[in-house]
């Protein structure tokens, strides 16, 4: 698929805007105009002696005609030009009125002619074309586009308050493939994109296991992970869905996939708050989220016992910085003390949630999954060190808090000035961080930036590499580690880039550092993501090991092979990493 | 449309085969693509004006529309096995066969002759037809075709060495394979 389309939508739009312009067309006729209808060539031809069904037939293919078209449109123009939805429509409209003008009517002519076949030339090909007939056209072409491009737009997400489908109910395998189960096996992951951020200031929900069909397909995805070799797999239950209200929870949305992970595998790291809240709850900037959704993480765990991997909150520092300081999701501002402000309340509601899973089961692992970020000063001017180190603080942030790491001072002072007591902060860095926490480090070829001379970061590509960078995050906090996440928006130079980032991993592993797992992620191609998905258009981002098809992508045999080559080797049927921690 | 194409990867990946199961699909799309030439009567109009018997004409277009299938499922790769959009795609592919090849290849071979009245409409309508079922059959034809995931995986450029990317063998390693 290249394109994510709203049939349903362009179905609409093509009728509508294929209405209108015959309603035009008959309008013309109707004071004597041009016309070269299809309902003449039908009369002539196919219905000579039946005007009625000629007039009928002409209509039902005027608007298969326009749906037609309005599918083509939401696969290939839609979103691509930069202009308001009515007047893209009407862009788009040049090629199907130049393909009327210049074949279709011209041959229309031709097929009224009561003969076989007849001899032609170019010019008395088109001489059935007047100047009257051809503003005709053109005109009627250009209502369509406008209609069309008015009615179809935002093909994917819902109106916040809204809910897509129920999740397909589980049925039997047809292919009964199990993931083998190796408790302490080094952790071949994967994950199932689940973001579910809201954009255009909480009216519209993004939500992308509905975008790429995962609701439906949700047990085709998991055999295609088992037939990888996957063992861990990272998955999102749709809080915005699930939590209804206090003590309120529609477990439909999860209920059958989770049986299936937990009766044939991968094994879930289920990841409970990925980049997005319930609209009750409104937005990161809101205190009590720490309180809700510790009440959330509390009842899965307790609905869920033999879960015992989780992520309570993913990518902390990317949620902030995309809600609070880049201003595309959620809260939608631009502004340094509402980053601190989300940071804060994020890494305050994946303490509570830890605590609260703790609760019900002890010997819960915890993956922090985290960006690795890295920011390099382009010169020695002084407002460039101190932009890179205020941006490298920044970055540090929400682990700095979960981890009870001494906080920059820069950051501490902006969390003062946003009213938080010297006392919260003082509570949360002298807790006892739970024993069994994996720092999860994710790394993509953006993720190591540079700072020009006007304080602006540039992607650097992959300068340093994962190892280096991973190795900043291993000498400040000393946890367990894990890479996290990792994909190349290439399909055919994906390959390449896993094979690069498993010898990281193994290069950081070969060093001493206690390293559980490795990841691509994700299973399935998601939807929006090169334009962080701040706009509904739909654009495929082709970095999961299979595309929207569910057909495999080069990544995902090549990560078999991967699987395959190393799962059997005995420091990876055993782990001693995770032998450690489990102990 | 071909850089929106080529961001999925033109490569359909080892495990596929758009070739067969494009010309597979081709070749089957003929089937209802004829019965509309053969009730418009344009068929007969067609060898008449290629001067060949219906049925030689019908020999010679089922391997064509074969190739043409072929070429489709390959050009349009990832997204040809798509079952939602697929059926799109086709008919715009047979839509693009009909301006190209009935509107002004047909012509120029002929010297000027081309089926007119309901013949002309049935030539339109049979390759749109064609393109519909073309594009519904490829995902469905293709399915079968694929190579599984165990031995697609197996190919060597997908394994360790793909870290190296497009690299060669260094300078140096090559001078020593020479001697």
């Amino acid at each position: 698929m290249i394109r994510v389309v709203s049939l349903r939508k362009a179905v609409l739009a093509g009728l509508a805007g294929a209405f209108a312009m015959h309603a035009f067309s008959l309008g013309v006729a109707a004071f004597g105009g041009p016309s070269a209808g299809i309902a003449d060539t039908l009369r002539s031809s196919a219905f000579r002696n039946s005007p009625l069904l000629a007039y009928g037939a002409a209509a039902l293919t005027d608007l298969s005609i326009g749906v037609c078209w309005a599918v083509f449109y939401a696969f290939f123009f839609w979103g691509r030009m930069r202009v308001r939805p009515p007047l893209q429509g009407l862009l788009f409209a040049i090629i199907p009125a130049s393909l009327a003008i210049l074949i279709v009517y011209p041959e229309l002519a031709l097929m009224r002619i009561p003969a076989d076949t007849i001899t032609i030339s170019l010019r008395s090909f088109y001489a059935p074309l007047s100047a009257g007939l051809i503003a005709s056209v053109a005109i009627a072409h250009a209502i369509f586009g406008l209609v069309m491009g008015a009615i179809y737009h935002r093909p994917v997400g819902y109106p916040c308050g809204s809910r897509p489908s129920l999740p397909a109910p589980r049925g039997r395998d047809r292919k009964p493939v199990y993931s083998e189960r190796r408790p302490d096996g080094f952790m071949f992951a994967t994950g199932i994109e689940c973001s579910y951020p809201t954009i255009e200031q909480g009216r519209w929900r993004r939500d992308e296991m509905d975008s790429t069909r995962h609701y439906s397909m949700w047990q085709h995805d998991f055999l295609l992970a088992r037939e990888i070799g996957i063992t861990h797999i990272r998955y999102g239950p749709p809080l915005h869905l699930i939590f209804e209200g206090p003590g309120r929870y529609n477990w439909d949305y999860c209920e059958p996939q989770l049986e299936e992970l937990r009766d044939a595998g991968p094994e879930p790291i289920i990841d409970l708050c990925h980049f997005g809240v319930p609209t009750w709850l409104g937005n990161f900037q809101n205190p009590d989220i720490a309180d809700a959704l510790a009440e959330y993480a509390g009842a899965f765990a307790s609905r869920y016992p033999w879960v015992r991997f989780y992520t309570p909150v993913n990518e902390m520092y990317v949620c902030a910085r995309m809600s609070a300081l880049d201003g595309l999701w959620n809260e939608q501002l631009r502004d340094e003390g509402a980053y601190a402000r989300a940071a804060w309340n994020l890494a305050n509601a994946s303490i509570a949630m830890s605590d609260a899973i703790l609760k019900h089961r002890p010997d819960t692992i915890f993956i922090n999954s985290e960006s690795s970020e890295f920011y390099q000063p382009c010169c020695p001017d002084p407002h460039v060190q101190e932009a890179a180190a205020a941006a490298n603080a920044r970055r540090f942030l929400p682990l700095d808090l979960i981890y009870a790491h001494p906080l920059d001072p820069l950051m501490r002072d902006l969390l003062l000035q946003q009213g938080i007591d010297q006392s919260e902060i003082d509570r949360i860095a002298h807790r006892e961080v739970p024993r069994r926490s994996v720092l999860g480090v994710d790394y993509y070829e953006w993720n190591e930036r540079l700072i020009d001379r006007s304080g602006n970061p540039l992607a650097l590509g992959e300068l340093f590499g994962w190892y280096v960078i991973a190795n900043q995050y291993w000498e400040r906090y000393r946890r367990p580690m894990m890479h996290t996440e990792t994909n190349k928006p290439d399909a055919d130079g994906a390959p390449r880039w896993l094979w690069r980032q498993w010898h990281n991993v193994q290069l950081l592993r070969s060093s001493g550092v206690p390293l559980v797992g490795f990841t691509w992620y994700s299973l399935i191609d998601q939807v929006d993501w090169s334009i962080a998905m701040s706009e509904p258009l739909g654009i495929v981002y082709p970095v999961g090991m299979f595309d929207l098809n569910r057909e495999a992508r080069t990544v995902g045999l090549a990560y078999k092979q991967l699987i395959d080559l190393y799962r059997d080797q005995p420091d990876y049927r055993e782990s001693p990493a995770l032998k450690t921690l489990m102990a | 449309m071909a850089t929106f194409l080529s961001v999925q990867g033109y490569d359909p990946g080892p495990s596929q085969r758009p070739l067969t199961s494009g010309a597979i699909s081709g070749a089957l799309a003929t089937i209802p693509a004829v019965a509309i030439l053969i009730v418009f009567g344009a068929l007969k109009v067609e060898a008449q004006i290629l001067g060949l018997t219906p049925l030689l004409t019908l020999a010679i277009g089922c391997p064509v529309m074969a190739l043409a299938g072929a070429i489709y499922a390959r050009v349009f790769g990832r997204p040809a096995n798509n079952t939602h959009g697929g059926w799109l795609f086709g008919m715009a592919y047979g839509f693009g066969l009909w301006a190209m090849g009935a509107v002004l290849v047909l012509p120029i071979v002929s010297g000027g002759r081309t089926p007119a009245g309901p013949a002309a409409l049935g030539v339109a309508m049979s390759l749109l037809t064609w393109g519909l079922a073309t594009g519904i059959l490829v995902p469905f034809v293709h399915r079968p075709l694929h190579e599984g995931l165990e031995k697609a995986s197996r190919h060597a450029h997908l394994g360790p060495s793909a870290a190296a990317g497009k690299n060669g063998p260094i300078k140096e390693q090559r001078q020593s394979d020479k001697h």
